[in-house]
């Protein structure tokens, strides 16, 4: 069975709303209130390999995305990227990855640290330009790329209540 | 022309972001009122009264995650009305560094800062990509393997006091990247014996 973990910045409303309840499928992270930022120390690849030495909840990031099959990032679109919520966790999730490199396409990228790694999706709310979507589209897929996911699908909605039908669509 | 650096490294002092930013504003200074703040270390009201009729914003920070630290990004979405009402006619320029060899991976960090701008309401005036940040640390800039850099930021530093727009560029060290790369792995294995751990720790997973 597919297990799908969801990071997201809704509110507690809409999460309560539009989050599946099916907890054998799906496992939820919220990422408002904001976890601490990421302070560029390498502590995850050096010091406690795989996990963030901030000690809050966004250590635990890395590790959860190891144990799913699918990651979805479900985020208001901030300039054609993740809100500030959602790439905070995320920055704080590098170690998800060595700091080894790897050459991919003729670029540098790092080395998995896990055999196996989730499929990504994105699904963007809120207000846009195609400008922003564009970038998006870029944005995950290098965000694919160097994470090491070989499948990644983007989606872009007005609003979180209409979002929420993306996460029943299979990539 | 008042011109403000905001520095994007949540490290502050001695991560390659200030270095360059230091390298910027030596070039700037001569000929414009220059500020240099941190958006780690200062808050809001400190940098927004720091733009107040600020004709140039230099962001300068490392790639995170193919993007924009999260603490400046913060910044960046909660003041983008108001950087416009201080500094009306404000043009932003930016650097972006990676650890990575490939200047080019900095490209997307730039365009989600130009559209940064366009949400904003302010001029977008020029990116510069910089590959392999962390060898600032090796050489002065505008000297040995900083050769292009300090090239990079000389024009950009020209654009910047003439007010002008241009071509993003992009930066990598005069240096050989296998050996850069190569230098990188042993240094992870260094820092990594440092704290206690042997090779193979550093690939388990949890």
């Amino acid at each position: 069975m597919k297990r799908t973990l969801i990071l997201h910045d809704l509110s507690q409303n809409d999460a309560e709303l539009f989050l599946p309840r099916d907890p054998v499928k799906y496992s939820s992270f919220a990422a408002s209130p904001p976890v601490r930022h990421c302070t560029g120390c390498f502590g995850c690849w050096v010091k406690t390999p795989g996990r963030c030495v901030i000690n809050d909840r966004g250590a635990d990031f890395a590790a959860l995305m190891a144990r799913h099959d699918e990651v979805v990032f479900w985020s208001r679109l901030v300039f054609g990227g993740l809100s500030p919520d959602v790439k905070a966790v995320l920055d704080r999730s590098i170690g998800f990855v060595l700091p080894f490199f790897r050459a991919l396409n003729a670029e540098t990228h790092h080395v998995k640290r896990y055999d196996m790694t989730p499929d990504f999706q994105y699904i963007f709310y809120g207000d846009m330009t195609r400008q922003e979507k564009e970038t998006a589209q870029k944005l995950a897929a290098a965000n694919a790329l160097n994470l090491g996911a070989e499948r990644c699908a983007v989606s872009f909605f007005p609003s979180v209540r209409e979002s929420a039908a993306a996460l029943r669509a299979p990539i | 022309m008042k011109i403000v650096i905001v520095s994007g490294s949540p490290k502050g002092q001695g991560s390659a972001s200030e270095k360059i930013a230091a390298a910027l504003q030596s070039r700037l200074a001569p000929a414009a009122d220059c500020a240099a703040l941190h958006a780690a270390k200062h808050n809001r009201e400190e940098i927004m009264a720091a733009l107040a009729g600020c004709g140039a914003l230099i962001l300068v920070f490392p790639l995170y995650v193919d993007g924009i630290p999260s603490h400046l990004l913060r910044l960046l979405d909660e003041t983008r009305s108001a950087i416009a009402d201080a500094a009306p006619g404000l043009t932003v320029y930016c650097v972006v560094n990676n650890g990575f060899f490939e200047a080019r991976q900095n490209a997307l960090a730039l365009e989600l800062t130009r559209n940064f701008c366009d949400s904003s309401g302010l001029k977008w005036g020029q990116g510069l990509g910089v590959g392999a940040g962390g060898m600032i640390h090796a050489a002065r800039v505008g000297h040995g393997p900083m050769k292009n850099l300090g090239k990079a930021l000389d024009a950009l530093a020209e654009n910047i006091l003439r007010g002008q727009t241009g071509e993003d560029r992009f930066a990598e060290p005069n240096f050989p990247k296998f050996l850069y790369n190569m230098i990188a792995h042993m240094s992870w294995r260094s820092q990594a014996r440092k704290h206690g751990l042997k090779a193979g720790e550093l690939r388990r997973g949890l």
